[in-house]
């Protein structure tokens, strides 16, 4: 199964049409590192060197160098969550997904961050979102978050200043794994964490929807990032920073 | 044990990036109030005209042309893969906005699940997009995957109107 990517680029009222001719490289380069990220990390992909890695065929230390930034981070988004989100505990052996969709996403995003004449730019892997910038009228961009009951509507809109990922189990029935008994399950419909960056957003959304609410204090506990839980009863709570926009 | 979805789903594996130059705010610049296409086109264009050329979307000064006719035009997305088969999408807009969406043809094989999956989420999905636009947002954070094959038509169909 495979995860569509949407990239949004934003050229600035004032874009040349040099720099909006410009943007198509940048898109290039930001899709050059989402094609690379699936060769390395996919777990569906047989031959990749994370899938070599689960079994065993290779260590750590076989692996391209992104590989042990991830593993790094993967082990600092398990101390921030507390346990919660763990790449570790998942059957299988060791699977990285939960980080690493949103980590190529921030990955691109920085390749089209620094393009001339752009107001802003949004990378969307599959409903998981790393932006900078705004739009070209100077409003911050605003993104709708799914409502868990009824996917159709909306639950809640959010301003936008860097990443904001959901996990749930609405769309595709229960998968979540709970580390800590190593089975499915989920304490939230639906959990969204907001912050600078898309990997560890995505990593603390996927523990802080097995946690539920109880978890919004790991979230806070980190500097910048946010977090909003809809319970199975449609019950929200959020952590005090929640950017929550006007309908 | 099954390995959990979600170690699949999340997979950043063939994926297809979707490209989309925004020649204009084009995604709903629109006031709550103007749902009248004519209004909506007038209150966007200043910014359209201004950057309609160039980029890869061919101008979305295409909107002030369409906003006498009140009917709007339509364009059919190409053909995609998704998870159950393929499918394209059928989308009018007018003036700056998406007035109608809907499936222009759909092969998902057939067999009972696909079915019922397609049934259950095709209309979820013309609804989404409407409601995205009248809630003037630049996109939606979810757990959302059946859209993905939809999403690429629209796009595709939304391209070659040159609206985004």
């Amino acid at each position: 199964m495979g995860t569509v990517i949407t990239i949004d680029v934003y050229p600035g009222l004032a874009a040349t049409p040099g720099q909006r001719a410009g943007l198509s490289g940048q898109i290039q380069r930001a899709c050059d590192l989402l094609h690379r990220a699936d060769e390395v990390f996919s777990t569906w992909r047989e031959d990749s060197p994370v899938s070599r890695l689960r079994r065993g065929e290779i260590s750590a230390a076989d692996t391209p160098a992104e590989v042990a930034d991830v593993i790094a981070a993967c082990e600092a988004a398990r101390e921030l969550s507390r346990g919660w989100f763990d790449p570790w505990a998942m059957p299988g052996g060791f699977d990285p997904t939960g980080y690493v969709k949103g980590w190529a996403a921030q990955r691109a995003l920085a390749a089209l961050a620094s393009a001339d004449g752009i107001s802003g730019a949004m990378v969307n892997a599959a409903g998981d979102i790393a932006s900078s910038g705004r739009m070209p009228t100077g409003q911050p961009f605003r993104i709708g978050i799914a409502d868990p009951a009824a996917p159709r509507r909306l639950a809640e809109i959010v301003e936008l200043t860097g990443a904001v990922a959901t996990s749930g189990s609405y769309e595709r029935g229960p998968h979540l794994i709970d580390p800590r008994s190593g089975l499915a399950g989920a304490r939230a419909a639906s959990a969204t964490v907001t912050g600078p960056d898309l990997g560890l957003a995505d990593a603390l959304a996927t523990g802080l929807a097995v946690a539920g609410p109880d978890g919004l204090a790991f979230v806070e506990a980190v500097e910048g990032y946010a977090g909003l839980t809809i319970g199975l009863d449609g019950t929200r709570q959020s952590t005090p920073g929640f950017p929550f926009a006007l309908r | 044990m099954k390995r959990a979805p979600i170690v699949i789903a999340g997979t950043v594996v063939g994926l297809i990036g979707v490209l989309k130059f925004h020649t204009a705010p084009v995604s709903l610049a629109s006031p709550a109030g103007s749902a009248l296409p004519a209004a909506s086109a007038s209150g966007a264009s200043p910014a359209a005209s201004g950057s309609s050329q160039g980029g890869k979307a061919s101008g979305a000064s295409a909107g002030s042309a369409s906003q006498q006719s009140g009917a709007g035009r339509s364009a059919v997305g190409p053909s995609v893969y998704y998870d159950y088969g393929t499918l394209s999408v059928r989308v009018t807009v007018s003036g700056h906005r998406i007035v109608k969406v809907a499936l222009a043809s759909l092969d998902d094989g057939s067999n009972a699940r696909s079915q019922f999956i397609d049934q259950q989420s095709i209309p979820m999905l013309e609804q989404e997009v409407l409601q995205a636009q009248s809630a003037n947002i630049q996109g939606v954070s979810g757990a959302s995957y059946t859209s993905a094959g939809f999403a690429q038509s629209l796009q595709g169909a939304l391209h070659s109107l040159g609206f985004a």
